[in-house]
């Protein structure tokens, strides 16, 4: 049995192709009532009051949920501070914040009448929707500072400020140093799936559904909020249709239970797609940062000063602020480093985790201004990161050091690019390279069951949203117990029968969960072994275990065989459990050092059309350090898929606000992704496999590396084709056409 | 002129009369009414192509219709598409070709690619990715859709 | 959606009928495309949605008569772009047609629903407009045909009074070789609402004529006073005066998500320079063969 490094079909995939699969929507819960939101038509409003009579006389209609109807005080949650409510309480903070949610027999009963419950409400002028707007002086406080406990910014808008570097910058001289500003925009999830929940009394307890990335974390938010033990709390977790992080967080889970309850039924809240883009987004960000170089073009030292701007509630944000910011120097030898990253409040849609986590961001400032440098140096660009590029063991954070020939990654890149071949007019090249930190920290746990007919049940707690997770721990199962991949059957997505997982995050699943899997099958070896040595009177130190075989000093045997002999007559089966535990690290300024790190060069070659400013991707490369590919295909897929969205979020996404705080482009007709027809003409993903990582048979996380630092790359070709710096994103022809209007002078 | 009429309508190769709300859409009726939960929603304006259904032929977005509008017609949707011997060819070609990441664009992308298949039995990456642009999918697994039509075209020609 | 009535006349007479008694809580149902969205979103609540597609006088159809290509008012996108003759008269028309929406769109979508909807974008008007398309419509007192330019009227507004409804556009097969090119600008490659659409055509004399949507409250047709622009001749960097002639209807939204006014009035140069060309192409083309 070969199966690591197989690529073969996805499980889960007939549900797949053949419409089978159940996502969150396809569930049909007998008796349920049907859920319609209620929300205003701006960011900030009070609250003065809610008339739900004319709607609880449409006919279906049960109830109308506010915030008056719910616990005093308002129950509150969230994974880093507890601020997100139920519903909306007194004031809204964010455009789509619901303020009443209606539950009825129908959906057309739930939508008429949601259009009936009458809000009295005041708009509030003052709204913060942007860094300014939340920095200045006289800014009304996004939260109530009662909420903040003894934070010492509670009378500000700033959630914390993160400090992290070494060395001190202002000792460091250097020939050239280099500043300037750049922006991320506001980009949204837009998974294919919209959000949606769904909840059931069971017994003493209470069942809820989700599209959740983490079902154990809303596990636990739920017994908390609900005041039950774990055990009466179950979650199911369906396969999500698409996740990238905006997933990871439970939203109006707590609010469909609190309406199931009261209901005594269950209760359905299927968001549109609309509703969705309202609920999850990226985090803004302003970035300044300054370099210093020798005249060689060595750093002497980096100063960054990040500017997050987060939603109304904090959801996983203040985090993506620490965790971005601790590498956001990237995975460069720099003597001295100094990094401020701020978390800000606003009246805009919560931020949330989002493929890259912060990085994207960061990277896009760092790597545009090392060219910046290299430009002013006269040092070609790949040479000034190959100069400074941490190497194989060495530190590159003080705790950190790279895990991986980042070199082979960053040539290879330069390699499939063609990076010094002649360039035909109106084109550009341009390379990148990023570094995103895995898990800090971690725990999961799974069972693994040999059947006695020498097929597998693998319990796992990660959710398979996409990425393959089914794939990789049947392959694993596979390669450790001879088991068939056709006969294993991935368990998930259901907290009463599946382990405890920490979470499905920063690319943690193979490595972490992978890990927990091939335990619990190593358990199973040892177990068969045992039989082993007591069926042919072996010594248990005697026998070998190899890829399901088992290996006698005079004979081998498959592990099923001995199993199935061992067990006969009566049957039944092995059990093997595995944990896998990251602890934490109460010293390390992250909590834990990273497990494994996503490294990614990313080169772009464009083509300009000088008139229109319209970008043509002519060809596009990522080449990522993934240890090893332990499945190839999938490798790939997150590989293309990761740089399709990069390119979006470089080329169009972003979300437009008007001055009241709404998202004017909400939605699939104006907030525009790559279709089929706007790919690179040539799009490369490759990877580098040294087997040089933590998770089974040396594998490193995948799945973000290849959106790490899309937008430098790509800015890079298009400055090279045009001459012009573009310093926000995303880089739209429009605003293409525009730099090139601009006179030598940036005028 | 009523609130609900009464349709017929061949779907997935199965005679049904329906009655159905005027008001409801294509989409709505084959989630909700007859459990054809295969065929997806997300935008409902006609731009990412969940919902994609073949209608007389031709690929159309279900959530843009009134389930009256098929009065007469035959629809299939992706639980029509599997054939008595397994997966039809295209199927199977997602399957092989690592198609399917999330799967939940997946139901409209097969029935933008068979149709397409049905019109031009051979046809170009160009002529792929133009067929299937009105199908959005965010794990942007083009690359792996467009091979995959091309494998079922090649398949079905052999 | 709110709940209305459904009807399905067979006949235009029944049809007609529906209108006048129901007037603007009456809304015509084609392809639906448009309609099924303001239905959803409640920006329209009609009484009485009347589906016009078991009229067997509207059925598909693109016929040749009287010097016409008749197109009939259930015609979908992809019938027109596939059309033979209409490829061979009108090839600017099947450019139009052939980037509404997707191709689940254009399966739907109708060149009658198109232009009746009042979008300022429509693709589909500009090259109506410089192919001189003339809209048949039906109401209680029969027929009238109305010239594309004034049929169209505003944002949501046509020439259409109550109780009328079209039946087909026609257009006049030219007699001598005549150039048109459709372009338009938007924000991707993939399907995507345009911020300009724009024709170009030119006639054997070479006098030239522009027409251009999604840069005000309707698409403007615009003939060429100077007389240079057809001219095969004279570079493209000497037409921008004459150009800039044409576009003095452009009045862009300052509101719009797609395109800033700036961007829109400068591309509205480099798209017509571009139409202009392909369109002087293939005149020449048609002149040689």
């Amino acid at each position: 049995m070969n199966a690591v490094g197989s690529s073969p079909r996805r499980g889960g995939g007939y549900g797949r192709v053949t419409g089978h699969q159940e996502y969150l929507a396809d569930i049909k819960l007998p008796d349920a009532l049907h859920v319609k939101l209620v929300t205003l038509e701006c960011a900030r409003a009070r609250i003065n009051a809610i008339d739900s009579t004319e709607a609880e006389q449409v006919p279906g209609v049960h109830f109308v949920m506010t915030a008056a109807d719910l616990p005093d005080p308002m129950p509150r949650f969230g994974p880093q501070f507890q601020d997100r409510p139920v519903i909306a309480v007194g004031e809204t903070k964010y455009h789509g914040e619901p303020v009443a949610a209606v539950a009825a027999e129908t959906k057309d009963a739930a939508e008429e009448a949601a259009l009936l419950v009458k809000v009295d409400y005041t708009k509030l002028e003052d709204g913060i929707f942007s860094v300014a707007d939340a920095l200045a002086p006289d800014a009304v406080l996004v939260q109530d500072p009662a909420l903040r406990g003894a934070s010492s910014f509670a009378q500000t808008n700033i959630i914390d400020e993160k400090h992290f570097g070494w060395g001190d910058i202002d000792d460091q001289e250097a020939h050239l140093v280099v500043e300037d500003s750049f922006q991320f925009p506001m980009v949204t999830h837009f998974a294919i799936e919209p959000h949606g929940f769904m909840a059931a009394p069971d017994g003493d307890g209470i069942e809820v559904w989700s599209t959740i990335q983490h079902p154990y974390l809303l596990q636990k938010i739920m017994a908390k909020m609900l005041d039950l033990p774990l055990s009466k709390v179950r979650v199911h977790a369906p396969d999500p249709g698409g996740g990238f992080g905006g997933k990871q967080i439970p939203k109006f889970e707590p609010l469909v239970a609190f309406m199931a309850l009261r209901a005594g039924r269950p209760v359905r809240l299927v968001l549109s797609l609309d509703e969705t883009f309202q609920q999850v987004r990226r985090s803004s960000a302003e970035i300044r940062v300054r370099a210093g170089f020798t005249a060689e073009g060595v750093f002497t030292f980096m100063d960054i000063e990040t500017n997050f701007l987060v939603g109304a509630y904090v959801d996983i944000a203040d985090r993506v602020v620490s965790k971005s910011s601790y590498s956001g120097a990237g995975p460069y030898r720099i003597p001295a480093v100094k990094i401020i990253g701020r978390t800000i409040l606003s009246h805009t849609t919560p931020s949330t985790a989002f493929r890259g986590f912060g990085i994207p961001q960061i990277g896009w400032a760092r790597e545009s201004l090392i060219d910046e440098a290299a430009l002013q140096l006269g040092i070609d660009r790949l040479q000034i990161r190959l100069l400074n590029l941490a190497r194989y063991k060495e530190p590159f954070i003080p705790s950190e050091e790279a895990d991986g020939d980042w070199e082979q990654t960053v040539r290879t890149a330069a390699k499939r690019i063609g990076w010094g071949d002649p360039l035909p007019p109106n084109r550009g090249r341009g390379i990148a390279v990023g570094l995103k930190s895995g898990p800090t920290t971690g725990l999961s746990y799974s069972t693994v069951r040999l059947l006695y007919d020498g097929s597998a049940m693998v319990y796992a707690g990660t959710s398979d949203m996409g990425q393959g997770a089914r794939t990789i721990f049947a392959q694993i199962t596979a390669e450790e117990l001879g088991v068939p991949l056709d006969d294993i059957t991935v368990v998930m997505g259901d907290t009463s029968v599946v382990p405890y997982d920490q979470q499905t995050s920063a690319s943690r699943s193979s490595v972490l969960m992978g890990t927990a899997v091939q335990r619990a099958c190593f358990e199973i070896q040892g177990k068969v072994r045992a039989m082993a040595a007591k069926l042919y009177n072996v010594d248990e130190g005697d026998i070998k275990v190899d890829q399901g075989r088992l290996l006698l000093p005079d004979r081998e045997f498959s592990v099923v065989d001995v199993m199935q002999e061992a067990l006969a007559p009566l049957g039944g089966e092995v059990i093997g459990n595995g944990e896998m535990r990251k602890d934490k690290e109460p010293d390390h300024p992250l909590g834990g050092t990273a497990a494994f790190f996503e490294f990614n060069c990313t080169a772009s070659e464009v083509e300009v059309d000088m008139e229109t400013g319209h970008v043509t991707l002519v060809k596009h490369v990522t080449v990522g350090d993934v240890g090893k590919a332990l499945n190839p295909l999938q490798v790939t897929m997150q590989d293309d898929g990761a740089a399709i969205m990069g390119l979006g979020h470089t080329l169009m996404e972003h979300y437009i606000f008007d001055n009241e705080g709404r998202v004017r482009n909400i939605g699939a007709i104006d907030y525009r992704i790559l279709t089929s027809m706007d790919l690179p003409l040539d799009l490369h993903s490759e990877s580098v496999e040294n087997a040089d990582g933590p998770g089974p048979y040396g594998i490193k996380g995948v799945s973000e590396g290849s959106l790490l630092v899309t937008a430098p790359a790509v800015g890079a070709a298009v400055r090279e084709a045009t001459g012009k710096i573009i310093r926000d994103l995303p880089l739209t022809p429009q605003r293409v056409w525009e730099a090139l209007q601009e006179d030598e002078n940036g005028s | 002129m009523n609130r609900t009429l009464t349709i017929e309508t061949t779907i997935n190769g199965r005679r049904r009369s329906l009655d159905v709300a005027v008001n409801h859409t294509l989409l709505d009726v084959l989630r909700d009414d007859i459990d054809l939960t295969g065929t997806k929603e997300c935008c409902v304006v006609g731009e990412c192509g969940a919902c994609t259904v073949i209608i007389d032929g031709r690929p159309m977005n279900s959530c843009l219709m009134l389930a009256v509008e098929i009065d007469g017609s035959e629809v299939t949707t992706v639980e029509g598409l599997e054939l008595e011997e397994g997966l039809s060819p295209l199927q199977g070609a997602f399957l092989d070709e690592g198609a399917t990441q999330c799967g939940f664009c997946i139901p409209g992308q097969l029935m933008a690619a068979t149709a397409l298949l049905q019109q031009n039995p051979d046809p170009t990456v160009e002529e792929i990715q133009e067929g299937l642009a009105g199908n959005l999918c965010r794990c942007a697994g083009y690359e792996q859709i467009t091979k995959a039509v091309l494998a079922a075209a090649r398949g079905v020609k052999q | 959606m709110n709940r209305f009535q459904y009807a399905r006349p067979e006949t235009v007479g029944e049809a007609v009928a529906l209108l006048e008694e129901h007037g603007d809580d009456a809304r015509l149902l084609a392809g639906g495309t448009d309609l099924v969205i303001e239905l959803r979103n409640r920006w329209v609540e009609p009484k009485v949605v009347i589906d016009l597609k078991r009229i067997p006088d509207l059925a598909p159809a693109i016929v040749e008569r009287d010097g016409f290509l008749s197109i009939s008012a259930s015609t979908v996108m992809t019938d027109i772009a596939e059309d033979e003759r209409v490829q061979r008269y009108f090839p600017a028309l099947v450019e139009s047609a052939v980037v509404v929406g997707s191709v689940q769109i254009r399966a739907r979508a109708t060149m009658a629903g198109n232009i009746c909807n009042g979008s300022p974008a429509a693709d589909t008007a500009p090259p109506l407009l410089v192919y001189d398309a003339v809209v048949v419509v039906a109401g209680s007192d029969g027929e009238r045909r109305v010239p594309i330019d004034d049929f169209i009227v505003g944002p949501g507004k046509t020439a259409l009074q109550r109780g009328e409804l079209v039946t087909a556009i026609e257009l006049p097969i030219p007699e001598r070789p005549y150039g048109a090119a459709y372009t338009r600008l938007t924000r991707r490659r993939g399907t995507d609402l345009a911020s300009i659409t724009l024709c170009a055509g030119v006639d054997a004399d070479g006098q030239a004529r522009i027409a251009y949507g999604s840069v005000g409250p309707r698409a403007f047709l615009v003939e060429d006073e100077s007389g240079i622009l057809g001219d095969s001749t004279i570079p493209s960097e000497d037409k921008i005066d004459s150009l800039d002639q044409i576009f003095y209807r452009a009045s862009p939204s300052l509101k719009s998500l797609r395109a800033s006014p700036d961007y829109r009035l400068a591309m509205l140069r480099v798209l017509g320079a571009r139409a202009l060309e392909t369109a002087i192409g293939r005149l020449t083309k048609e002149l040689v063969s």
